[in-house]
């Protein structure tokens, strides 16, 4: 496990609280050398690069990611949230296929090509909720860029992190979470922590929110089933929740219309240009993704 | 040292800055580009295909990609022309971008609705006719495919408008030549060749189709050389300007569609890769052009 914790932080560049927000930062084409590349087993990395000119992003904006000298195979950039912006931009990957395959093995300072900040940041906290963030396997990277904005903030409490993966191999950046505030897992093999899906996590803390009378702020990232497990709970129990969709991008920047997910209307969210971060009531958990 | 070159060309009447354009559906309205560059740099950009009321567009996946290529199935989701010309066209005037609106409809009146609200429009510089879109129901291949058809519209709109009027081609027709001659005998001022092919890609997985329409449009580079011979084909069989397109990803492809007999060339999946691909593709034309002490013009048609 190669992981470099900063505990300098240099790389947060936005706070996620109401009234700090940043103003929309210019999308720009960054061509980086792949600076540092860590394992964090069972097919998951985390990918860093150097920026001599800081990627201004907030916690749950993406970039669209290729290298430079892929030729024309794999063609389309792969849509990743991001880890961190500023001068270390990084994300975290899985590899699922040839595009992942390649960041998984490309030599340290290969140029790519990293189209960001794209899509819209996680909605800010509202005032005097308690962060609650549900990740799911890969789904995690955006949620541990907030919750370090998070725990830099001054005045936002502390995040509860709630964390489901297949196995225990499949929670990576958990101790990440775990330095922001607290954290809870579930694995579907028992493997580590609770046996079963993290929307069980949920169910009781939403149940001890409403016999306390706290707040609650949930936001989830994780595969379609899941996040809509969240969504219905959150929704059921008037809970505010936002999450960050995923598609298949063409573009990344809304001209292909790739990734329409379906809304409650009738009309579909282009998840590069309207998410990734929706309120999830908008979104028609029943409908497919892709 | 570009700026010596004449990058203008003529397609018919109309006079371009230069032959590289932005192909429709790749390239959204023109006003995503702020970020990225000034589109008004261009040849010209042909917009999201318009219909007279908006479409939402087909069901998720849309999209697939394939060895050096994509399929789409979009399903042609647009604003509709009423909010084209309300909200995006005078932005575009005001940028001072060449536009070229690509116009979609499923019966011959429709198209001629299409072409007269765009003649009342100012800034619109020529309309492209989308008879060969692959990945709707009814009003897409069935005019391409079919020289009658595809003459029956260009006809219409011709008496419609007074716009120029540029035909883009299906490479699904039999007939492409006879289609090409029949647009081109009815008015059409310009064709642009060509639409995508459709294509197929199956998850081995689930067994379904990759994207919900199962077929869908193949673009990118996989294209060119298929395209690039019908483009050439084409240039032999009309004498209106043909407008290339298919897999122009770099300054070399739009060269080499020149040189087949191309008048200008649309840039489409490129700009998914990189937003800016359009301009670079004119900036290494531009220096191409100079080092060689040609122009475009004179490579239109020009291979031995």
């Amino acid at each position: 496990m190669g992981l470099t914790w900063r505990p300098d932080r240099a790389y947060l560049t936005g706070l996620a609280v109401a009234g700090t927000r940043k103003p929309v930062s210019t999308r720009a084409m960054h061509t980086l050398p792949l600076a540092q590349r860590d394992d964090l087993g069972n097919g998951y990395y985390v990918l860093w690069f150097d920026s001599p000119a800081p990627v201004a992003a907030s916690a749950g904006q993406f970039t669209m990611v290729r290298s430079a000298e892929w030729g024309v195979a794999p063609l389309l950039p792969r849509p990743m949230s991001l880890l961190s912006g500023g001068s270390r931009p990084s994300m975290l990957i899985k590899v699922v296929g040839e595009g992942t395959r390649r960041m998984a093995e490309d030599p340290m300072g290969q140029p790519y090509n990293l189209l960001a900040p794209l899509g819209h940041a996680w909605t800010p906290l509202p005032e005097g909720h308690r962060p609650v963030l549900v990740a799911g396997g890969v789904g995690v990277a955006p949620l541990v860029y907030l919750a370090e904005e998070l725990s830099a903030a001054p005045d936002a409490l502390a995040p509860i992190s709630l964390y489901g993966g297949r196995t225990t191999r499949d929670l990576p950046l958990a101790e990440r979470l775990e330095a922001c505030g607290e954290l809870a897992v579930t694995t579907e093999d028992g493997s580590r922590g609770r046996a079963g899906r993290v929307t069980l996590l949920l169910d009781e803390l939403l149940a001890k929110a409403a016999g306390s009378g706290d707040k609650l702020a949930v936001y989830t990232c994780g595969p379609h089933g899941m996040m809509r497990a969240v969504a219905e709970r959150a929704e059921a129990a008037g809970v505010w929740c936002r999450a960050s969709l995923e598609a298949p991008m063409g573009c990344g920047y809304g001209v292909c219309l790739g990734c329409p997910v379906a809304k409650r209307d009738g009309s579909y969210f282009y998840t590069c240009v309207d998410g990734p971060c929706v309120d999830a009531k908008q979104v028609d958990w029943t409908k497919e993704v892709f | 040292m570009t700026d010596a070159v004449d990058m203008r060309v003529s397609i018919g009447a109309l006079e371009l800055k230069n032959p590289v354009l932005t192909a429709s559906g790749t390239f959204g309205y023109g006003l995503e580009y702020d970020d990225f560059f000034d589109v008004a740099v261009l040849g010209g950009i042909c917009t999201k295909g318009l219909s007279l009321e908006p479409r939402h567009g087909n069901a998720p996946a849309r999209i697939t990609e394939t060895s050096g290529g994509m399929l789409n199935a979009i399903g042609l989701a647009n604003v509709g022309v009423e909010a084209f010309c309300t909200d995006k066209l005078p932005k575009l005037r005001e940028r001072g971008v060449t536009v070229v609106p690509n116009i979609f409809a499923t019966s011959v009146e429709d198209f001629v609705s299409l072409a007269e609200r765009l003649d009342g429009e100012e800034g619109v510089a020529a309309l492209e006719l989308n008879v060969s879109c692959p990945n709707v129901d009814h009003g897409g291949l069935e005019f391409g495919c079919d020289p009658v058809a595809a003459a029956r519209v260009t006809a219409a709109v011709r008496a419609a408008t007074r716009l120029p009027v540029w035909v883009k081609m299906s490479p699904e027709a039999g007939d492409l030549a006879g289609v090409a001659r029949a647009c081109e005998s009815e008015g059409a001022d310009a064709l642009t060749a060509i639409n995508t092919i459709r294509g197929l890609a199956i998850d081995i997985h689930s067994h379904r189709g990759k994207i919900a329409n199962r077929t869908g449009g193949l673009s990118g580079p996989a294209l060119k050389p298929i395209a690039l011979r019908m483009v050439w084909e084409l240039s032999r069989a009309v004498k209106i300007p043909i407008i290339g397109i298919g897999g122009v990803s770099t300054w070399q492809d739009a060269v080499e569609y020149l040189l087949a007999g191309a008048s200008a060339v649309q840039v489409g999946t490129a700009s998914f890769v990189d937003p800016r691909a359009a301009k670079h593709i004119l900036d290494g034309l531009a220096s191409y052009c100079s080092q060689r002490g040609t122009t475009p013009e004179q490579l239109t048609g020009a291979m031995i």
